[in-house]
């Protein structure tokens, strides 16, 4: 909301008070200064200037060197870039000094060689409107050599955010009344006649109570509408309002002034009296910003005896009922709309304006009569005609204000008693409540807020400031509880694969329809389990992500198009599906995603161009991840990519891994193979946990006996594993493989054959092993292998 | 024979000391000691001497064998040291390092670390809830009337099922009061969600860090100096930070906090951090509604909550100009941190 500093004046006075101190007073009272615009300049510097002469700049095709008479003994050259005048036009002249609402000072330069000796200014330039495209022209008769602002008002313009339990400031007065409390300064209350209202008879009904419970209007015969008079068009400009005519600008005043949204119509539009009811459904409104709106049953209009809807009540006039220049009698309305009803309406038809904005957070009940009549005597004023009815009144003001008492044990206790209860009491009577004894207060009818004790206490540590109540720290214990330790697991996950090389992502969870492609979830998508939103922003962010594997992806891309030579990305974070159940959890999970392509090393003066890593680089990373576990891959249905697993440790489903499709790869210009693992967080919070017990370290050295197994190509190292532990020999402390060879030749082995070759480790935990009990279990292990499986020994 | 053992001896000590490299060297020890060698003939002829000579002429032996042995040895040390030495001559050890794969943390990451780990001293446990939550949980139970601009379908995401994006953390502090009696005292890193566009200054998915202090009497008092100690501790102990009146429909009263930030170069500027207050007692009330006891109830407890921006605090503390550097990954950015 835009708070004119000269229009606020009126009503406090402000003399002594910096722009710096009237921001710190409302800040601190909380009512955020959001920004403080000049508009015009005070500067004796910045003068009216006449143009004497123009002439094309030497040196430059959009510049001219001015003479202009600044009121001085000679004339001064200027250089200018403006187009839009003429020679004998008089301008605003910025002298050397002058500093401009923009923030910089005038000097004297040369530019582009010629000397100029100040600045011919625009509009936007002074701060007095939007017109920038050339040069301010002023009127003819102002004198030369003047002061700017000895003809053009300059004023402060504060932005200021009324948060939405204080409608009562949404207005000048109001302002005023709470700076007036703020301060101790006076209030000056605008000069409203009293008004007498008459009950409405035929001219106004009402029904539909509920959303209006009441509801005033009142006829002004014989108005000349016209241009509002200068002051009047001044202080709706200086807000940022157009000016219309004399008679939308008085009731456009009046809301900014008040608080009170009013609307006037053309009494030769409203056929019979007025009629406000509930709209039929699919009922059409044309209203004034020429859109046609369709109506609901939960939507007020106001309309004539006819039927005819004239004003959507509270939110915005009809598009043929307001008052134009034709017009000569006016019924000026004045209503008190129900809140929600009115949010309501506005939030569904998108349809919000000044009126709307203050009827949705509550406009003082007891504002509504004087709002009539201040812009009855206005028109009157300004428009002629005279008062040709009383102000009719249907319903009753509702009175939402009552007693409220100010608890003073509770008080005390909010403020560690460092606030006294005189304290409080003043800081509430200066705030216009009114002390009935007891600790009970009358409450304005302006502030709706103002309901329970916490609300006086809120007004109390609000004017009395924080800085008065002393700060206090106490520590307490906590004890540890599930979801602490499962932060720190987390956080020593990242750690280790930030040791590990890899840089931690976080990448947004909504994400595109086209990404879910590259979704690797740790069980299969069903239908129905993508989860999204129904209002996406864009199509780029309408699914919560079911899998981490697209956001990785993305930021492989990303960073390959800036010329990344290796991507190593990990990201530990929510998942969404839809699995059915209706709790939490059903919809919500949280997943490790690794990502990892590219130069296996980093390239240096050691290695030119490294390798690509391969896929048991990654398997490597997890087995480092669960170095107490036995992980393996088993092949999955690849589906869109080029290979897929399941991830086991220790045999059970811990997490999916695959390799990118080179296709995909490709569109995303990653010219290497890409691998991503994605693993079920929860269970690696359980696998990664302390060992229950250390093992004590071997007391008796070991041997080692290695074998090199003809084994048929297709015979995966999983099967050799697993026929190793099926024996269950007790002197076997590890084996594994460690060294493959095939031969594509055939030469030194058939094509459909592959060694692998595997070492063994014996050892007692009792004594040390004589060689040929080593050699007798090492026979028995290769026997064993030669019997359940199809291999040989070379 | 002594004469001869003294020839041998000396000639092996001369062999060894003019020896060039260690093939040479054990050329003089097969020369000398091997099977075939002088000393070892030498020792051959023992068998003929006499009782009386045969101890005198045997220590000689040993003798000799032991100083060739011991010779050898030493010679064969130096000759190694030597070519170890050659073997790194013209060593450029400016040469740059073999580079390993760079790895880091996010930034937010170590800044929610950090604010965590400030919030332990003070005896802050952690919590959190879903990112899918009910309005009764984002909405109605902090007090925010159904009609209220936030509930709005163009500031919130909502699902067909009637659910929604938490638009804030504070639905943590509902779904630990539903779950644990007072005293609770609670901090919830986490993500929320608002239908803002994408741009320098604002992400749709952002990170909060959420507070709750509940317990008998808890004042203004406990609110400020919590958070005077937090900002502290994460921004310097010279920080300033203030508190400005504002309103939230869940606290009562409720403020903005803003600390002074100083940038080299620009004048120190207040900027806001965080909104915080003292719990509104309709959020009690429909707390115990819903626990269906009075435990929370306004009469018993007070309480105190917070919630900052996690990623607003993170372009402070490191000078981020634009918010959607924290979520394109790019490794320049994140290679900054590591």
């Amino acid at each position: 909301m835009l708070i004119s500093k000269n229009w606020l004046q009126e009503h406090v006075d402000l003399a002594g008070l910096g722009n710096g101190e009237i921001d710190d007073i409302l800040t601190f009272a909380g009512v955020e200064v959001e920004g403080i615009t000049e508009q015009g300049v005070s500067s004796d510097l910045v003068v009216v200037a006449e143009v004497r002469q123009s002439e094309p700049h030497p040196n430059a095709d959009r510049l001219s060197v001015c003479q202009v008479d600044a009121g001085e003994a000679d004339l001064r050259q200027i250089v200018c870039g403006a187009k839009n005048y003429k020679v004998g036009d008089k301008v605003p002249c910025a002298l050397p000094g002058a500093s401009l609402p923009a923030g910089f000072t005038i000097g004297e330069t040369k530019m582009r060689g010629v000397e100029s000796r100040g600045m011919l200014c625009s509009a936007t330039e002074l701060g007095l409107g939007t017109d920038g495209s050339g040069l301010m022209i002023l009127p003819a008769d102002w004198q030369t050599g003047k002061p700017l602002h000895e003809f053009v008002e300059n004023d402060t313009i504060f932005e200021i955010e009324v948060t939405p339990n204080r409608p009562d400031l949404l207005s000048h007065f109001g302002m005023a009344r709470e700076v007036a409390a703020l301060t101790g300064r006076e209030l000056k209350r605008p000069d409203i006649p009293p008004v007498e209202t008459a009950p409405a008879g035929d001219a106004v009904s009402v029904d539909g109570q509920e959303t209006c419970p009441f509801y005033t209007a009142v006829k002004i015969a014989g108005v000349n509408v016209g241009p509002s008079p200068e002051w009047l068009q001044q202080k709706l400009e200086a807000i940022g309002l157009r000016p219309i005519n004399s008679v939308v600008d008085i009731t456009n005043f009046v809301l900014h002034e008040l608080g009170q949204p009013l609307h006037a119509f053309d009494a030769a539009k409203i056929s019979g009296g007025i009629k406000v009811r509930m709209a039929a459904d699919g009922e059409q409104f044309a209203a004034l910003d020429e859109e046609t709106y369709e109506l609901t049953s939960a939507d007020c209009v106001i309309s004539d005896q006819a039927g005819t809807a004239l004003a959507l009540g509270g939110v915005m006039g009809g598009l043929d009922s307001g008052v134009v220049e034709s017009t000569t009698d006016v019924i000026l309305e004045s209503a008190w709309f129900v809140p929600a009803n009115i949010r309501r309406t506005a939030r569904r038809l998108i349809l919000h304006s000044d009126s709307s904005y203050r009827f949705e957070r509550g406009v003082d009940p007891q504002g509504v009569v004087p709002a009539s009549a201040l812009a009855a005597k206005l028109i009157v004023e300004i428009a002629g005609g005279a008062l040709s009815s009383p102000t009719f009144a249907a319903g009753s003001p509702p009175v939402l204000t009552g007693t409220v008492r100010l608890d003073d044990d509770r008080l005390h206790q909010l403020t560690g008693k460092s606030i006294s209860l005189d304290d409080a009491n003043a800081a509430l009577a200066r705030l216009g409540l009114i002390d009935t004894g007891f600790g009970q207060w009358t409450v304005p009818s302006y502030r709706l807020d103002l309901q329970r004790h916490i609300d006086l206490a809120e007004e109390v540590v609000r004017v009395a400031g924080l800085d008065a109540i002393p700060a206090r720290l106490q520590a307490t214990a906590a004890a540890p509880n599930a979801t602490d330790a499962r932060y720190d697991l987390d956080l020593d996950l990242k750690k280790q694969l930030a040791a590990l090389g890899f840089f931690e992502a976080q990448t947004i969870k909504l994400i595109a329809d086209a990404q879910l492609r590259d979704a690797l979830p740790l069980k299969p998508l069903q239908d129905g389990d993508l989860i999204r939103v129904s209002l996406p922003l864009s199509e780029d962010h309408g699914v919560l992500r079911p899998s981490l594997a697209p956001g990785l992806l993305a930021t492989a891309a990303r960073n390959a198009r800036h010329g990344a030579a290796a991507v190593r990305f990990f990201e530990a974070g929510r998942c969404f599906r839809n699995a059915g159940g209706g709790k939490a959890t059903d919809l919500e999970n949280d997943s490790l995603g690794i990502l990892l392509g590219g130069a296996a090393v980093p390239a240096s003066w050691t290695g030119k161009s490294p390798a690509p890593a391969d896929a048991f680089a990654l398997k490597g990373i997890i087995e480092a991840l669960l170095p107490r576990h036995a992980v393996q891959f088993s092949p999955l249905d690849s589906g869109p990519f080029l290979v897929a697993a399941q991830v086991q440790a220790d045999g059970k489903p811990v997490g999916v891994f695959a390799q990118l499709a080179p296709s995909r790869a490709r569109e995303l210009d990653l010219d290497f193979p890409v691998y991503l693992a994605e693993l079920d967080l929860a269970a690696l919070r359980t696998l990664r946990g302390a060992p229950a017990d250390v093992e004590d370290l071997p007391q008796f050295p070991g041997s080692s006996r290695d074998a090199a197994l003809e084994a048929p190509a297709g015979l995966a190292n999983a099967e050799i594993e697993q026929a190793v532990r099926k024996l269950n020999e007790p002197l076997l402390v590890s084996a594994s493989c460690f060294d493959v060879f095939s031969d594509p030749t055939g030469e030194k082995l058939p094509v459909d054959r592959k060694s692998i070759a595997w070492s063994f480790h014996y050892r007692a935990a009792d004594r040390t092993l004589k060689s040929e009990e080593v050699d007798a279990a090492h026979q028995k292990m290769l026997q064993h292998l030669e019997k359940s499986l199809p291999v040989t020994f070379r | 024979m002594q004469d001869e053992i003294q020839e041998i001896e000396a000639a092996a000590l001369a062999a060894i000391k003019s020896a060039r490299d260690e093939q040479e060297l054990d050329g003089a020890r097969v020369a000398f000691l091997g099977k075939k060698g002088r000393l070892t003939g030498a020792s051959a002829g023992m068998k003929n001497l006499s009782k009386e000579d045969k101890p005198v002429i045997g220590q000689l032996l040993n003798a000799a064998r032991s100083a060739i042995t011991a010779a050898l040895d030493a010679k064969r040390a130096g000759l190694q040291d030597a070519a170890d030495r050659a073997a790194l001559a013209g060593l450029d050890l400016t040469l740059p390092g073999r580079p390993a794969h760079p790895g880091g943390l996010h930034p937010l990451t170590r800044l929610r670390d950090r604010a965590v780990q400030i919030c332990r001293r003070l005896g802050f446990a952690l919590a959190e809830g879903p990112e899918i939550e009910t309005e009764f949980h984002c909405f109605d139970a902090l007090n925010t009337p159904p009609e209220h601009p936030a509930r709005n379908e163009k500031d919130t995401f909502y699902f067909d099922s009637g659910k929604l994006l938490r638009t804030h953390t504070s639905t943590v502090q509902i779904r630990t009061m539903e779950g644990e009696a007072p005293p609770v005292r609670i901090i919830a890193p986490g993500s929320a969600y608002r239908r803002d566009e994408i741009d320098a200054t604002h992400l749709s998915v952002f990170n909060q860090l959420e507070g709750l202090y509940v317990d008998t009497d808890v004042n203004v008092g406990d609110l400020k100096g919590t958070l005077e100690f937090f900002y502290r501790a994460l921004f310097g102990e010279d920080t300033e930070v203030r508190f400005r009146p504002h309103f939230f429909p869940f606290t009562e009263p409720s403020f903005e906090i803003d600390i002074k930030l100083h940038v080299k170069g620009q004048a120190p500027k207040w900027i806001e951090v965080a909104g915080c207050g003292m719990v509104d007692p309709a959020v009690f009330e429909s707390i115990c509604a819903s626990r269906g006891d009075d435990a929370y109830h306004p009469d018993k407890v007070t309480g105190f909550a917070f919630g900052m921006g996690l990623d607003r605090l993170a372009m402070i503390q490191w000078g981020i100009r634009d918010i959607r550097l924290l979520i394109e990954n790019d490794a320049r950015f994140l290679r900054q941190f590591a």
